[in-house]
């Protein structure tokens, strides 16, 4: 097979990959009349359709932020133990539990949003506390599916963790807490990083869950988009989603700057 | 970690209780309607039909990359590789919002497709399952990649050069070595890539237009337009366990071939 056609085929998925993305952020600067209000190439440049963002757009972005981080925060903060517990302890049925652990990664989203609205009716029926179309109720749901991507980047690190360093922080005298916080933490920070950054996308591009549970008027970014799209189509959505491509690209950038993407991708590919 | 464990169990838990809420004799009712309901039926294979062309086009995108990016060995490695996790974090809804104008009637591709004659009306991307399928594999194409990137970072260089030194052709190399070792990873990936479209709904429900159902659409349906709670359970138990019976019996199907020395692991 000649080397060129490999490369072809390869600009080729990329060009599919990413087009979508730049024609999106194109398009954006099309000040259209009304009849070809999306155009892509953009004939008349102008920032127009970014002053007619509307203030559903930014209400959802920020629900969007705000569920995405303080998922990604917790999850951490539960998948962090859970993993130590995995690769540390020596329970029976280890494989049991982890495969218990990554099911919400297998679960499809939709099936996942339905279950959780059930269990709130039923513990709403319970409790006269109805949780869907709160942020509670929209938090615990991305929380499970965003756990299991902590947990599998944590183990990846993990494994190849030397505990022979625990061991001489604690027969040095340290205490258990210190240890973990100045030797167990800085080595397994990378996959931290990596798994709470994933758990931040994945609850950031969520619709179907979110989609569920959330109700008119309280919903997060991307369900506003979709249903922006099924109804009556404003081009400023394309200003905004511009706006997300580029934090996105802020994001990624950061973390390239914290811990490399290829720290990323390796911890990230242990996890099947 | 007994928090988190209890946490899991506990919703897991929940999630059984929540399928039988609507009532134990409402169920057979619903499972015999999907079963005799030739429409259902239709919808499971088209689930299954639509995931199969998505997968198999992923893969033939992503293995190619995977391995260009794990063999690189400059600068431009990660820039690819950034191009690659950019895809991955963007939602699904923004890029159906870029294929949507570049399929569109006045779009660049039905512009130029017309322009050079090989088509003689604009082609459509909303509506039918080709569309479906080239959403579905911007949904998995790069999570794809960073699957088969650590699968091909496990295959030593050095097998290869020896291949070459020995005078193997690069497709040779390909055939002979890379591709056996990879398969175990390969086949794995594949079936991660089949869930995750199986289970996928947002690609499919914008570019469907209504026209193309698979499961997941369908039980959005039945639970926000039709409200009918008990359906929506019988349907998603139905993905929940094609998806299930399919990764068991393609489990099973590596397990025979490792048995048979087919593959080395």
């Amino acid at each position: 097979m000649p080397r060129y056609i490999f490369y072809i085929w390869c600009s080729l998925a990329y060009v599919f990959l990413l087009s979508p993305l730049v024609i999106v952020a194109g398009a954006s600067l099309h000040r259209g009349s009304r009849y070809t209000v999306v155009q892509f190439p953009p004939t008349e440049l102008s920032l127009y359709w970014y002053t007619q963002i509307p203030d559903a757009h930014w209400e959802a972005l920020s629900l969007s932020f705000g569920l995405g981080f303080l998922s990604a925060f917790l999850a951490c903060c539960l998948g962090i133990p859970a993993a130590l517990g995995l690769v540390r302890s020596r329970i029976k049925c280890k494989a049991l539990i982890s495969s218990l652990i990554r099911a919400p990664m297998q679960i499809p989203t939709i099936v996942t949003g339905l279950a959780f609205l059930q269990m709130y009716y039923l513990f709403g029926d319970l409790t006269g506390l109805y949780a869907h179309g709160t942020f509670v109720g929209l938090l615990l749901a991305h929380l499970f599916v965003g756990i299991p991507y902590v947990v599998g980047t944590v183990v990846a690190v993990l494994q190849r963790f030397d505990s022979r360093l625990e061991e001489a922080a604690l027969s040095l005298g340290a205490s258990r807490w210190r240890t973990f916080r100045r030797v167990t933490l800085p080595v397994i920070m990378p996959g931290v990083y990596a798994g709470g950054l994933y758990a931040f996308m994945v609850s950031f591009g969520d619709v179907p869950i979110s989609m569920l549970l959330s109700v008119p008027g309280y919903v997060t970014y991307p369900v506003e988009l979709f249903y922006g799209m099924e109804n009556d189509f404003n081009p400023a959505v394309l200003a905004s989603s511009t706006i997300v491509i580029f934090l996105s690209l802020g994001v990624m950038l950061v973390m390239q700057r914290l811990i490399g993407l290829e720290n990323l991708l390796r911890s990230d590919g242990n996890r099947n | 970690m007994v928090t988190s464990q209890v946490i899991f169990l506990r919703s897991s838990f929940y999630r059984d209780l929540g399928y039988g809420g609507s009532g134990t004799e409402f169920e057979l009712v619903n499972y015999l309607k999907f079963f005799n309901d030739t429409f259902y039926l239709k919808v499971l294979w088209n689930t299954v039909e639509v995931s199969f062309f998505a997968m198999v086009f992923t893969l033939m995108f992503a293995f190619p990359i995977a391995y260009l990016i794990a063999r690189m060995r400059s600068k431009w490695g990660m820039v690819l590789l950034a191009g690659i996790v950019m895809s991955t974090f963007i939602t699904i809804v923004i890029k159906v919002f870029g294929l949507y104008i570049m399929f569109s009637r006045e779009g660049v591709i039905n512009q130029t497709l017309l322009f050079l004659g090989i088509i003689d009306q604009p082609f459509a991307i909303i509506g039918n399952e080709g569309g479906v399928v080239v959403g579905l594999m911007h949904f998995t194409l790069g999570f794809g990649v960073v699957l088969l990137f650590s699968v091909v970072q496990t295959i030593p260089r050095s097998l290869e050069e020896a291949a070459q030194i020995f005078g193997a052709s690069r497709w040779r190399v390909w055939r002979r070595i890379i591709i056996p070792l990879s398969l175990p990873g390969l086949i794995a990936g594949a079936l991660m890539l089949f869930n995750m479209c199986m289970g996928a709904f947002t690609a499919v429900a914008l570019l469907g237009g209504g026209r193309v159902y698979t499961l997941p659409v369908l039980i959005q349906r039945v639970v926000i337009m039709e409200a009918k709670y008990g359906m929506g359970g019988t349907l998603s138990a139905v993905l929940l366990f094609s998806v299930l019976l399919i990764n068991i019996l393609s489990l099973f199907l590596l397990w025979n071939m490792r048995k048979q020395r087919m593959i080395v692991v």
